[in-house]
Order: C-alpha cells, then sequence, then structure tokens
C-alpha cells in the first residue's frame, strides 16, 4: 500500500509523549504551595516560628494557627481540588466533550438546594449540613439521569446535558423561592456557602473529604481503561467489548457524586474540573489512568494556590475561593479558546 | 412512564445509604443539642424569664468565673459596650471594626469582621476569651477557635431580657458582677419609669420599617417592640415572631398605622418612595422621628432609647418623663 | 493450506435468525424477520439502498438496536449469552461513522483494540504490542504509528480503525461501509485486504453499497429492501437486472465484464436523459 500523506498539515510535532516531567512537576507544585500555604496567611509568621509551630513547639497561638487552622485547610482544598479534576476529566472523556465539566449532572444545583434547605429548615451543624449538600446533589444527578432515560434513551449526551440543564434551572428557582422571605443573615449565608470557602476545614471535613476521594475517585482510576474506550463513542465502545449504557451510567454517578463530597464540604467552586483535565492532556497525558491522576495532582496544587491567595490577598478579609479560581479560569479559558480557533 | 426498574431499585439503595450518611452525620450530638436563636425561626416569643442559663447560644457552658478573663476579644457590638460599661475595657485586646460605641473603643484595634471573622488575626492577639455575635455563619470561627484551645462566648441581644443575661454573664466572665447590676437595674429603673409615665395614654398604632425593598418592619421578636411598648404605642406588627419580619404593603394598609416610626433620613427616603405613598401615614408625613444611634443598639442605653420614643410619641408628656 | 488445516483455522459462522428490529416512533419495523448467515473462509456481503436496514443489522450485533424478535448466531449458538467483553473477542466490528474524538497517537488508538483481551491494569504485553504492529502493517499505516488521530486524511482514518478491529484477533469480522472516503486504489486495496482475511479462514461480513466491488470480492451477497432480505446467494443470483432495479428503482443495466467475468453494475441516466 502506498504511504499516505495527510491532506490536513498540522503542528509538524503530532502528540507530546507524557514522560515523567509532568508528574515531576506537579509534585514539586503541590508540595511548594502546600507549604506556602502553610507558612502565609491573614497573620504574617516568620518562617522558623511557621516550622517550629508544625512540629508543636513555640507560642500556643502560632501553633494553633499553623496546625489546627492552615493545615486542616489546606488539606482540604487539595482534597477537593483533587476531587474536582479527577470528576470532571472523567465526564469530559465519557461525554466527548473537552468543555464538560462535573456540575454539569445537576450537582451545583442539587447540593445548594440540600444545603439551603437545610438552613431554612435550621440547620446549623457543618456535619450535617455538608451531609444535606450531598444528599441534594446526588439526588439531583439520579434525578437528571432518570429524567434522560424517561425521555428516550440513557446513552444520548445532549439529552442528559438538557436534563442536566432542567435540573439546574429547577434547583436555581427553589433556592430563590427558599430564599425569597429569608431574614438578612441566612441570605447572607446562602450566599457565602455558594460561593465556595475553604475555611470550614475541620479534621472530621478534610477526613470526610479524603475519603471521597479515595473511594470514588479510587474507582474511577481503576475503571479507566473503560474510559478510554468510552471515549471512542457509543459504537466503538460497544464493539470493543464495553456495556456502555451501564459503564456510562457508572461513571456519571461516581464522577458526580465525587463532585458533590467536594461541594458539600467546599461550596461551589468552578473552573478547576474544566480547566485542569484539559491542561493535562495537554501536557501529553491521554490515557485516561494517567490523565486522572496527574488531574487529581494539579488539581490539588490549584486549588490549594487558589485558597492561599482566596486568604491572603485582601487579609484579613477572605474572598470567596469560587471567584478567584474563575479569575484565574477565565483568561485559561480564553487563550485555549484561541488555540481552537489558530 | 415510570423509571426503569433497575432505576428504581437504585434510588432506594440510595435512600439507603443517604439515610445512613445522614445518621452519622448527627451523631455529631454535641452541636445538635442547641436552640440556635439565630432569628431564623418563627416562634412565638414567651415572655422571657430572667432565669439563668447556664450555656451560651451555642451550647458552650458559661464561664463561671473570671479565670478566662485576662485578654478579652470582643467581636460583639453589645458586648464591648457592655464591658465599657462595667468597666472591663482593661480587658480587651481586640474588637471587631464594627464596634463603634462607646468612643473609647477607637483604642482597643479592631481585628476585622465580626460575622464570618479571621480566625488567624484574632488568634494572633493571644486572646483567652472571645466574645462572638450568635449567628449561624460564626460557628466555623467559633469551632475553630475552641479547637485551638481558647475559650467562646457567643450572645447576642434580640430582647431586653437578653440585654440583662449578657450583661449578667459578662460580668460573671470578667469578674465585675456588682458593676453590672448596678448597670442593669439602672437600665431598668428608667424603663420602668417610662413604663410608667405612659401607662394611661391612648396609644397610637405605629410600625417600624427597617428596610423599603422588600418592605421589612421591626415585628414582635424585637427589643425596639418593646420599647415601643414601654413608650406608649402599639405595634401593629407585634403579632409577628420574628425581630425583622419581611411583610407585604398590602399587610401593612390592611393594619394601617397611624404612624411610621423612623430616621430623620429614612423619613425622606420614603417620602420619595413610590410605592410606599400608598400608605396614609407616609402621604401625610406622619412620622415619629427617632434617633438611630440610640435606638439601634441593645445596649446601656436602652433606657435613653425608651425615653426618646416616648417623647416622640407623646409630646405632652415630656415633662413627666426623666 | 490443505483443507484440514484450514478447517482447524476457521471462524466460526455469525447468524441472524428471523431478526427484527422496530425503532420506536417508526410506522414499520427496519429489519423485518431478516435471516441471513455468513459462513467462514468468504466474504458475505450485505447490500441494499439507503434505509433498507444494513447498518441496523450491524448495530443488532452491537446490541444497540431495538431488537424485537429473533436471534444473532455464533457457531450455531445465540449470543445472548455472552457478555460484551466476550462477544468482543470473538467478533470485530468496525461500525460506519466513527467521528475522532480528542486525539490518541494511531499507537494508542489502535491498542485499544486490545481491550477486550487486558485486564484492568497492567502495561500492554509483548503480544499486544505484536498485534497492533501486524495490524497497522496490513492496513499499511505503519509509518503513521506516531502522528495524532486528528491529523490523519479521511481515508487514514478508515484504515486505522479496521487495523483497531484487527488488533482485536478475532475470527469474525463485521465491517460497515468500510470504504466510505477511499479513493479507488485504497479502496480496492481494502477490499483486497478484506478478500485476503476471509481467505485465512475468517468469518466476513461485509456492508457496502459498492455493488460492482462487492460483486468481484464477495462469495454470498444478501440484498436488503426495506428490512426485508429481496434475495440472496451467489454472485450470479443476485446481480440481476430486474432484482436490482425493482430494489434501488433506478433505471440500471448489468452487464458482465470482460475484464474480471463478474456482472457489473451501470446505473442508466434518468428516464428521457442521453448519456
Amino acid at each position: 500500500m502506498s504511504h499516505s500523506t495527510g491532506e490536513r498539515h498540522h503542528e509538524p510535532m503530532s502528540l507530546r509523549h507524557a514522560g515523567h516531567w509532568p508528574w515531576v512537576f506537579g509534585a514539586v507544585m503541590l508540595v511548594g504551595v502546600s507549604l506556602l500555604g502553610i507558612a502565609f496567611g491573614a497573620v504574617s509568621l516568620p518562617v522558623s516560628e511557621v516550622l517550629d509551630a508544625l512540629r508543636g513547639v513555640g507560642d500556643g497561638a502560632d501553633v494553633a494557627i499553623v496546625r489546627d487552622l492552615r493545615l486542616p485547610r489546606v488539606l482540604l482544598a487539595a482534597a477537593v481540588g483533587a476531587g474536582l479534576a479527577m470528576s470532571g476529566g472523567a465526564l469530559q472523556g465519557t461525554m466527548r466533550n473537552p468543555l464538560a465539566e462535573p456540575y454539569l449532572l445537576g450537582v451545583s444545583g442539587g447540593a445548594a438546594v440540600g444545603a439551603v434547605v437545610a438552613m431554612a429548615l435550621g440547620v446549623v451543624s457543618p456535619t450535617l449540613l455538608t451531609a444535606c449538600a450531598f444528599v441534594g446533589a446526588a439526588a439531583a444527578t439520579i434525578l437528571v439521569m432518570a429524567l434522560a432515560r424517561i425521555v428516550g434513551g440513557s446513552g444520548d449526551t445532549r439529552l442528559l446535558l438538557m436534563a442536566g440543564v432542567v435540573v439546574g434551572a429547577f434547583a436555581n428557582a427553589a433556592i430563590l423561592v427558599a430564599l425569597a422571605d429569608a431574614p438578612p443573615e441566612r441570605l447572607r449565608g446562602a450566599l457565602w456557602w455558594m460561593m465556595g470557602s475553604a475555611a470550614d476545614a475541620s479534621w472530621g471535613a478534610v477526613s470526610r473529604s479524603a475519603g471521597a476521594l479515595v473511594v470514588f475517585g479510587g474507582l474511577l482510576v481503576w475503571r479507566a481503561r473503560d474510559l478510554d474506550v468510552l471515549a471512542l463513542g457509543g459504537e466503538p465502545a460497544a464493539a470493543l467489548g464495553v456495556d456502555v449504557d451501564r459503564a456510562s451510567r457508572r461513571i456519571f454517578l461516581i464522577a458526580s457524586w465525587l463532585a458533590a463530597a467536594t461541594v458539600a464540604s467546599a461550596g461551589l467552586v468552578g473552573f478547576v474540573g474544566l480547566v485542569v483535565p484539559n491542561l493535562v492532556r495537554a501536557l501529553g497525558a491521554r490515557q485516561h489512568r494517567p490523565m486522572l491522576l496527574l488531574s487529581a495532582l494539579y488539581g490539588a496544587a490549584l486549588l490549594v494556590l487558589a485558597d492561599l491567595l482566596a486568604r491572603t490577598v485582601r487579609a484579613p478579609a477572605e474572598l470567596p475561593l469560587g471567584a478567584v479560581t474563575a479569575l484565574v479560569g477565565v483568561p485559561f479559558f480564553l487563550s485555549r479558546l484561541r488555540r481552537l480557533t489558530a | 412512564m415510570f423509571p426503569h426498574p433497575r432505576l428504581v431499585r437504585r434510588a432506594r439503595r440510595l435512600l439507603v445509604l443517604l439515610l445512613g450518611t445522614t445518621a452519622v452525620a448527627c451523631t455529631d450530638t454535641k452541636r445538635q443539642a442547641l436552640a440556635d436563636t439565630a432569628g431564623s425561626i418563627s416562634r412565638v416569643p414567651a415572655s422571657r424569664s430572667i432565669a439563668p442559663a447556664d450555656t451560651d447560644d451555642f451550647g458552650v457552658p458559661l464561664p463561671t468565673d473570671a479565670r478566662f478573663a485576662a485578654r478579652v476579644v470582643s467581636l460583639n457590638p453589645a458586648a464591648t459596650e457592655a464591658l465599657f460599661a462595667i468597666g472591663a475595657d482593661t480587658l480587651l485586646v481586640g474588637r471587631s471594626r464594627w464596634d463603634q460605641y462607646p468612643q473609647e473603643v477607637v483604642r482597643i484595634p479592631a481585628l476585622g469582621d465580626g460575622i464570618r471573622p479571621a480566625v488567624e488575626a484574632i488568634l494572633a492577639a493571644k486572646p483567652t476569651l472571645v466574645i462572638l455575635y450568635a449567628t449561624a455563619e460564626n460557628r466555623s470561627a467559633a469551632d475553630a477557635l475552641n479547637r485551638a484551645g481558647v475559650r467562646t462566648l457567643t450572645l447576642r441581644v434580640d430582647r431586653i431580657a437578653q440585654f440583662h443575661a449578657q450583661l449578667r454573664a459578662l460580668s460573671v466572665a470578667v469578674g465585675a458582677e456588682p458593676r453590672a447590676r448596678v448597670v442593669s437595674d439602672s437600665v431598668q429603673r428608667t424603663l420602668d419609669r417610662v413604663r410608667a409615665v405612659t401607662a394611661g395614654v391612648t396609644r397610637p398604632t405605629v410600625i417600624w420599617p427597617v428596610w423599603t425593598t422588600p418592605p421589612m418592619v421591626i415585628g414582635g421578636g424585637s427589643y425596639m417592640d418593646e420599647l415601643l411598648e414601654i413608650a406608649g404605642a402599639r405595634n401593629v406588627f407585634h403579632d409577628a415572631a420574628q425581630p425583622s419580619p419581611t411583610v407585604s404593603l398590602e399587610e401593612i394598609l390592611a393594619r394601617a398605622p397611624q404612624f411610621v416610626v423612623t430616621s430623620a433620613k429614612q423619613a425622606g427616603e420614603l417620602g420619595n418612595d413610590n410605592t410606599w405613598q400608598a400608605l396614609p401615614a407616609v402621604r401625610d408625613r406622619r412620622f415619629v422621628t427617632h434617633d438611630p444611634a440610640v435606638t439601634g443598639r441593645p445596649s446601656v442605653v436602652l433606657g435613653m432609647a425608651a425615653v426618646q420614643l416616648a417623647r416622640a410619641l407623646h409630646p405632652a408628656l415630656a415633662d413627666s418623663l426623666p | 493450506m490443505t483443507s484440514d488445516t484450514r478447517a482447524l483455522l476457521d471462524g466460526p459462522s455469525l447468524g441472524f435468525d428471523g431478526i427484527t428490529v422496530q425503532y420506536a416512533g417508526r410506522p414499520t419495523p427496519a429489519l423485518d424477520r431478516v435471516t441471513l448467515h455468513a459462513q467462514p473462509g468468504m466474504i458475505t456481503a450485505v447490500v441494499g439502498p439507503n434505509g433498507s436496514g444494513k447498518s441496523s443489522l450491524v448495530r443488532s450485533l452491537l446490541r444497540r438496536a431495538p431488537v424485537t424478535s429473533g436471534r444473532v448466531l455464533l457457531a450455531g449458538a445465540d449470543i445472548a449469552v455472552l457478555d460484551a467483553r466476550s462477544l468482543a473477542q470473538h467478533v470485530a466490528i468496525v461500525p460506519q461513522r466513527e467521528e475522532p474524538g480528542m486525539p490518541l497517537s494511531v499507537r494508542e488508538f489502535v491498542m485499544l483494540g486490545r481491550h477486550p483481551r487486558r485486564g484492568a491494569f497492567g502495561a500492554p504485553s509483548n503480544g499486544d504490542w505484536q498485534s497492533v504492529a501486524d495490524a497497522l502493517a496490513r492496513t499499511g499505516m505503519s509509518e503513521a504509528i506516531d502522528r495524532a488521530t486528528d491529523t490523519l486524511s479521511g481515508g487514514e482514518w478508515q484504515r486505522v480503525r479496521i487495523a483497531r478491529a484487527l488488533a482485536q484477533d478475532t475470527r469474525v469480522l463485521v465491517l460497515d461501509e468500510p470504504t466510505t472516503f477511499l479513493d479507488i486504489a485504497h479502496e480496492m486495496a481494502v477490499f483486497e485486504l478484506i478478500d485476503g482475511l476471509a481467505r485465512e479462514g475468517r468469518t466476513v461480513l461485509l456492508v457496502s453499497h459498492q455493488l460492482n466491488l462487492v460483486a468481484r470480492f464477495a462469495e454470498h451477497i444478501v440484498l436488503l429492501s426495506r428490512g426485508r432480505v429481496a434475495a440472496a446467494g451467489s454472485v450470479e443470483t443476485v446481480m440481476r437486472g430486474e432484482v436490482l432495479e425493482s430494489v434501488y428503482e433506478w433505471p440500471l443495466v448489468v452487464t458482465r465484464d470482460p475484464a474480471v467475468g463478474v456482472p457489473a453494475l451501470l446505473p442508466l441516466r434518468g428516464r428521457g436523459r442521453a448519456r
């Protein structure tokens, strides 16, 4: 057969081979920003005192600041960032769309409804609020998938997207109704919850988020080969021996519940799940297993950095985490857009 | 068309899982045990007895002596003012930036907001006791401070009885009980005097708006409603349980208040608002003026506030009033 | 190769027994009690006009079509007992359309063909790499192994997809319109490739609308019309003017091309036109 040259000419270098350096760079970055996150905060402490405080030595207040405030917060931000990035990566693969993001299937609306309704009913314990938000998100995801299935067939991505939009709109309406006659405090509280924050970083919250990451994220990594095949499309995936309906439903649920767990702990934090997997794919990680793991690494680093910025840029006031990620995400997004049309 | 049976099965499994999750969450009993008085639930306000409670508004036990009083941070305007009133201001090492009374507060460093405070900044002041404003949003700060080993005292004052209770709780916490009793009695005496003077008068019906869009008024859950009663007026929204419920203009019209209690500035805004013109009291400019600097805070100036309102409502009684 | 050895290497037969496919909301079934069999060692072609149900046939094999009755048989056994993975170890299917999604290297793309045989973890084995290399060599795409799938031309994309199916190492091969976008040379090359694969003992089912090429390469032809089998048999049986004209509803003439010795189809101009 004659040698054939492509009719379309793209960049001379066809595809980057990932190699080891993205992993090394990612690990270094994560460790680096974590250390920065512990060293910096609303109150400036000299590095030597920070190091002492980590070991439990030194002034009681400093130790409390470093070990009880900053450390769990950094860990929570890392777990949430990793979860969001993995969730986004899995959804982008299954939906064959690099613009898919973790909140697509009703997660954000459902979690917000869960939290706001709980607040309206007088729930005050952060733990219970977290549980209610998770329940709301999980229920919304199932609702979205059931809707898509009832309307017609389960595999159709467009139906899923539309069902997600419908459920999201309904959730927004429910939230507005719940807040319509709310006292100003509840309004403010609900708004803050929705804007995203890693401030409620008790060790319980950290362990819950880490647990969700390990369980749901682990499931995604285990099933990563299926994701590679699902990313080809419905018919080719079926031809290669994957039960497309079941496998994609599973992935949707697991990815959405992973996102739900992050929303429950830290509110709505956008752009991480959208941007990080694209970034990681551009670095050469195309197979889903390395892509998901690398996304977790970079997602964690990104969110730890965002949280650091959120609490230092206008100290002692705190910026909402969702606002910081959006401010970082938008320019990145625009640059990717340019490459698409270039 | 019902969902596929498999989905129903899955939903059932999910329900079990969720119930399990909430059960686990509910084992966090320490925080479950509280009644949060942060004003989000409607409740008929039973006349609060002045019997002392053992815990603060977040369920943390009240200090029984002054052992935590070495360095106090107060992020609660009413509490800060109270501390000054009982002479405990020497113990203050920090306040919120919203604490503005009395004028002497400016010498106390401001550590940020009173709601969602920056815990790091508070810890940096090395407090032994932190007084917080009781609202749901401050829970995580209270938790964080408790975790770091700092004693917290979370209070709020919605009613006059709570003012006395807060004063007592603070006085025990800083070791100034005698002085607090004096202040408490003084305020109560003034209130009682005003109540006596206005006892027999005809009570005009009033509303006290706090926001125009949506219309929010003072309801039965607020000390301001109590002040109105003491000062010889009748709040048409006395039956509303919340401190500042949102109501409709129609409801206000239906209750036909004779007067509107406002500040001078607010009177101008109301006068210009097109929808509020429908209210005869606004249209005819039947305003009872008060000074928000005095009436706006449930603190040691409560007595003065009652006097001011009584004067505005019943000018004829001015000479009998303190 | 002796006939005994060939029998040993022969693939299982693939059969459709009374398959009916009814899509929701359509008045008539896409396939109506269609029965056909593909035997090993030769190309069985399914032809017919657009909408005759050819692709529904392949979809029923993929189990992505609503089959209301009938069975699909592999070596005489109903495939319903096989899960997707087991089926993929025996039957390789190249669907009609596949849009390139997120770009992979050709190597990674073809390696996905090994998915039905690989576990959830672990690097590809030597056997895996060998299958990939062989598949690329047979489709003439060995030199493109490092290129990105989104840089391939239409024809290259087609051949890489066939290579992925070949990497599955199955004895049954089903291809749905594999020569779309291919020029004459590449189309002939693909048909010759498929012919070679069939002669090696595989069972090959080929859905195509290229009647003339099908006539030259397929030993058994099934003509579908409106979801039913209109004709089935050898080239001589099916490639007849009156049969084809009634199915395709277009004036045509069946000639016998002296160069190749099989019937060839010549569509005429619409009624009342010259040339």
